[in-house]
């Protein structure tokens, strides 16, 4: 997939910098409700909550046809749409495929545009699948974390590693075009072997795209509390880079493109939706704690479910906060946004953003194997581990 | 007007921290109602802040106290404080030649300590009549019996003649009164000769200048005469002469045998020290008074301000600590690895901390202070010596011809079941054993030469630990000593850190290279290149350690709802690594400096 990067921000006589992307426009829709919660997770979801499911289903509508009246007369044309979570398959496929409707019809899509609804694999069974391809979703993104039962069950996970190659098949034969799995590597129990056999497992199943994500330790969670209590070990750096490390020699062997940090796709299955994050394009978010990015502004809603309904319900927008970047920022932001990227930033790209792509820093994280040779500023695998130090240098 | 000298009695107190010195002098007070009930306070002598939360008398104080004694008379009671710790020896000197007696205050629970002994030692070589006093009687621990029979040997004075008080509840206070009285003999000097003032203190208040703590010896000082500081050479007028009742109350003049104050309009300590000596300009004495010495720092170190911007604010408070701190002496330096600071000399370990707590707190400023060390004499091929109280600054190995450290010769007091702990760490510290003289059955005076260099990091604190806080120390230094020293570079991928040379003995060069780098290796945070962590003494290395490169430094997931947190994340490592100091091509965060050099977690040596 190719973005084009259309100049909108000029700065007297200088290059244009490439702060935000017009041509993406992105639909968030937020459902945070999960069957439990993760021990690594800290994202704003309820597990129970059964009776709000519903009104919080119709909720969206509502939020949906606000959000959209704000964008003016002329809104931009939508090129995907994401339900995350939370798990957003814990909704019924009739009311998922309501809020797709009703997005369709406040808002024009452009051709092939991606609609991606997250799943737990526990929730996939072949009616909701049906219903899910029935409703146009291109793509499921499943999280299936690992092939370790024992790792799973660390992890705080409900389902086993045959329930997701259950769930892919599922998917695959209600005729779901794309499946996106996601795995943590660098959880408790697991070692270089269970990961590698993670990875193989994985591509067995012929995913269109695979995030790999290094566990992170987030206070607000139970691996938070248990490593602060001295209960669990942190993470280790060294560990990690292997893990990595054997993650980008397996998948680049099985024909996968390292398109982010953390993401690897197939030729045409980088997903444009996460995209739009990394090259500051614009997105609504719709649902409880969801955040939104109108080229200036970045604006999130109430994160609980109780006052988003409440402030719907009153024919409001249920901001919760918002913040307006400085032009130092939004340069800072994008330039630490695209380095993520494999495409990183062309040398105009660069300089734009007030960095000098043949200067004595990039010229020595070229030499350290950081960035790869060349006039662009593009991270090596290498690099993209070291985002941190690349960012702090270049910045 | 001039009291008559029959009438006067000049006096201190020698006691140990803790023995209860404070508490006697406001029991004192309470008995003479110097101060009003409203103006007292707990420990009304100690002044600062910092005394008042460290329990420690800093400044000598003096104050006049107004007796009705037995025999009917009147008498004026002049106590005058000294300082309680071995920083300020000469100081405590100077107080008790000021004085023609001194109570010895001893916790009847604690015993006599060694810092007591020393400075009871120096009060009866100025001749002081010694009234021997066992505080702390109401102690449910208290064994009186004991350090009554210790004071016996020591001092050669039969226990009939101790008093015995708790100047916490005032019991036995009314008869030290008395006994001071009598014991104590009235001041001798000539009314009619030209003046001498003995200073034996001097601070500097900011509205008053200088105001300096007198004993007027011989002859007469009042208000507008013109004086003259014998070795400081300065000349100025009299603003104002007076005495303490406590609070300072303004007299027409200070007659010999007087003790009291005396502003002599001047803006710096340096020219009123402590020790020198005050004449009248117009019919001079012909000799000042004996004792006189300049103070002598025994304690260098490092001071540099934590943000770089700060080194001219550093500036300013270093010399407005100097106008009220004689000792005090600093010129300005710059590290490689720290930038602009100072390289300050202190009387010891204790001033040390006390300037730089007040340069924290009053100034509000953050400092990394480099591990302290002491001045070395250092004797060059050439012939030419000079003092190095910089280890980075020490010569090459090959010009030097010998180096000359400072000792020290120090008494430790501990009970007897301690001698084999006591002597190992001094042994272990380079000690040599000059004498053991039993005090008591209990208890045990030993006497090291020892390496200043040995006692001025963790010394005191081990003496503590082995003896479960039951030993007591005091030093005074005591020449200078060849020594096999060398200098021990740490390198941090093959580029020095001056901050961390220290100059140290042959033989605890590797056990002191190895835990630099031992320490640096935690402190150190991985970089993108390995970095390997030295010490060296010249060109050959003697410990290594090595941080490996950093493998992993990123946010694993950014997406649209965390945006906002990941730059802040990212921005905060920005802010951080501009933070950093930078070694070459290594970055060492400030926190890493401040904690390598901190001697109070078990330091390298």
């Amino acid at each position: 997939m190719t973005v084009a990067a259309v100049p909108i921000h000029r700065r007297g006589s200088e290059r244009p910098a490439p702060l935000v992307d017009p041509g993406l426009f992105g639909v968030y829709v937020h459902v945070p409700f999960c069957l439990s919660r993760c021990h690594y997770c800290d994202f704003v979801t309820y597990t129970g909550m059964e009776g709000l499911r519903r009104p919080y289903a119709a909720a969206l509508l509502e939020e949906a046809a606000m959000a959209v009246a704000a964008l003016g007369p002329e809104p931009p044309v939508v090129t995907s749409v994401f339900i995350g979570g939370g798990t957003p398959t814990l909704l019924p496929p009739q009311d998922l495929a309501r809020v797709l409707r009703r997005l369709r019809e406040l808002l024009a899509f452009a051709p092939g545009a991606e609609v991606t609804v997250e799943a737990n694999p526990e929730t996939v069974e072949a009616a909701m699948a049906a219903g899910l391809a029935a409703a146009g979703v291109t793509r499921v993104s499943m999280g299936a974390q690992s092939f370790d039962d024992r790792v799973l069950a660390a992890l705080g996970r409900v389902h086993d590693a045959a329930r997701v190659g259950a769930a892919v098949a599922t998917l695959r034969a209600a005729g779901v075009p794309a499946v996106n799995l996601d795995l943590i590597y660098g959880g408790p129990g697991e070692d270089e072997r269970s990961w590698s056999a993670t990875l193989e497992a994985a591509l067995a199943l012929g995913p269109e795209h695979l995030s790999a994500y290094a566990l992170t330790i987030e206070p607000a969670t139970k691996f938070g509390r248990l490593v602060a209590a001295g209960r669990m070990p942190e993470p280790d750096e060294d560990d990690l880079a292997d893990r990595y490390d054997a993650a980008c020699a397996a998948l680049a062997a099985a024909g996968y493109r390292h398109y982010e940090v953390s993401n690897w796709a197939r030729a045409g299955h980088a997903s444009r939706h996460n995209l739009t994050y990394w090259r500051r394009g614009r997105y609504l978010g719709l649902g409880a704690g969801a955040h939104e990015f109108d080229g200036a502004t970045r604006r999130w809603n109430l994160p609980g479910v109780p006052g988003y309904l409440e402030a719907v319900g009153a024919g409001r927008r249920p901001t919760g906060g918002q913040e307006r970047l400085d032009p130092d920022q939004a340069r800072f932001e994008a330039l630490a946004l695209r380095l993520r990227t494999a495409g990183g930033l062309d040398p105009d790209e660069a300089r734009g953003l007030g960095v000098d792509p043949g200067g004595p820093g990039a010229a020595e994280l070229r030499t350290a194997g950081l960035l790869a040779p060349g006039p662009a500023l593009r991270l090596t695998e290498r690099g993209m581990f070291l985002h941190g130090e690349v960012v702090a240098r270049l910045a | 007007m001039p009291t008559d000298l029959s009438r006067l009695r000049n006096f201190c107190i020698i006691a140990h921290i803790d023995h209860g010195k404070s508490t006697l002098a406001d029991r004192l007070l309470d008995l003479t109602h110097a101060v009003s009930e409203r103006n007292m306070r707990a420990q009304y002598l100690d002044k600062m802040d910092l005394e008042r939360e460290r329990g420690i008398t800093i400044k000598a104080q003096a104050v006049r106290l107004a007796y009705a004694a037995a025999d009917g008379r009147e008498y004026v009671l002049n106590l005058i404080d000294t300082p309680g710790h071995v920083d300020f020896t000469y100081e405590v000197s100077r107080a008790l030649a000021a004085c023609e007696g001194a109570v010895l205050l001893v916790d009847a629970a604690q015993g006599i300590e060694a810092q007591t002994l020393a400075n009871l030692y120096l009060a009866v070589e100025a001749d002081l009549v010694i009234v021997p006093v066992i505080n702390k009687i109401d102690l449910p621990a208290a064994q009186p019996d004991r350090v009554a029979r210790e004071i016996e040997l020591v001092l050669g004075v039969p226990a009939a003649d101790m008093l015995r008080v708790s100047a916490k509840t005032g019991e036995g206070v009314p008869g030290l009164l008395e006994a001071l009285v009598r014991r104590v003999p009235p001041p001798t000097g000539d009314p009619g000769a030209p003046a001498r003032a003995l200073v034996f203190d001097s601070l500097y208040d900011s509205y008053r200048g200088v105001i300096a703590y007198v004993r007027m010896v011989d002859g007469r000082l009042a208000k507008d005469d013109r004086l003259r500081m014998m070795a400081a050479g300065h000349v100025s007028e009299a603003e104002e002469v007076g005495v303490f009742a406590p609070e300072a109350a303004p007299t027409p003049e200070l007659a010999a045998g007087e003790v009291g104050y005396l502003i002599p309009g001047v803006k710096d300590v340096r020219q009123v020290r402590v020790g020198d000596t005050v004449t009248g300009a117009g019919r001079p004495a012909a000799e000042p008074l004996g004792g006189y010495r300049e103070p002598r720092p025994m304690v260098f170190s490092g001071l540099y301000p934590i943000e770089g911007d700060d080194f001219p604010d550093l500036r300013d408070a270093l010399d407005r600590l100097r106008l009220n701190d004689a000792a005090l002496v600093y010129e300005p330096e710059s590290s490689t690895a720290l930038g602009f600071g100072f390289r300050c000399g202190f009387l010891g370990l204790l001033h040390m901390d006390i300037v730089r707590e007040r340069l924290e707190r009053e100034f509000d400023l953050a400092l990394i202070t480099t591990a302290p060390n002491v001045a070395y004499r250092v004797t060059l091929e050439t012939g030419e010596t000079l003092m190095v109280s910089n280890p980075s600054e020490l010569p090459p190995a090959g010009s030097i011809q010998r180096i000359e450290e400072p000792y020290v010769a120090a008494m430790v007091l501990c009970p007897a079941d301690y001698i084999g702990p006591v002597m190992e760490l001094c042994q272990g510290r380079r000690g040599e054993l000059d004498t053991m003289e039993y005090l008591s059955e209990e208890r045990v005076e030993l006497r090291y030469q020892l390496p200043l260099a040995e006692i001025i990091f963790d010394f005191f604190d081990q003496l503590k630990s082995r003896t479960r806080g039951y030993a007591s120390l005091d030093y005074e230094p005591s020449g200078y000593r060849e020594a096999d020293l060398v200098k021990v570079d740490v390198l941090l991928q093959g580029e020095p850190v001056d901050a961390f040379s220290a100059i140290v003995h042959k033989d605890k060069a590797y056990a002191y290279g190895r835990a630099m780098t031992a320490k640096l290796k935690r402190l150190i945070p991985r970089q993108l290149y390995e970095v390997p962590i030295q010490a060296t003494i010249g060109a050959k290395v003697i410990a290594r350690e090595t941080v490996t490169a950093r493998r992993k430094d990123v946010l694993a997931k950014c997406y649209g709802g965390d945006v906002t947190r990941k730059r802040k994340l990212l921005e905060r490592q920005k802010e951080g690594k501009r933070r950093m100091k930078q070694i070459g091509r290594v970055e060492v965060p400030q926190e890493a400096f401040v904690a390598a050099l901190r001697t109070d977690e078990g330091g390298p040596r």
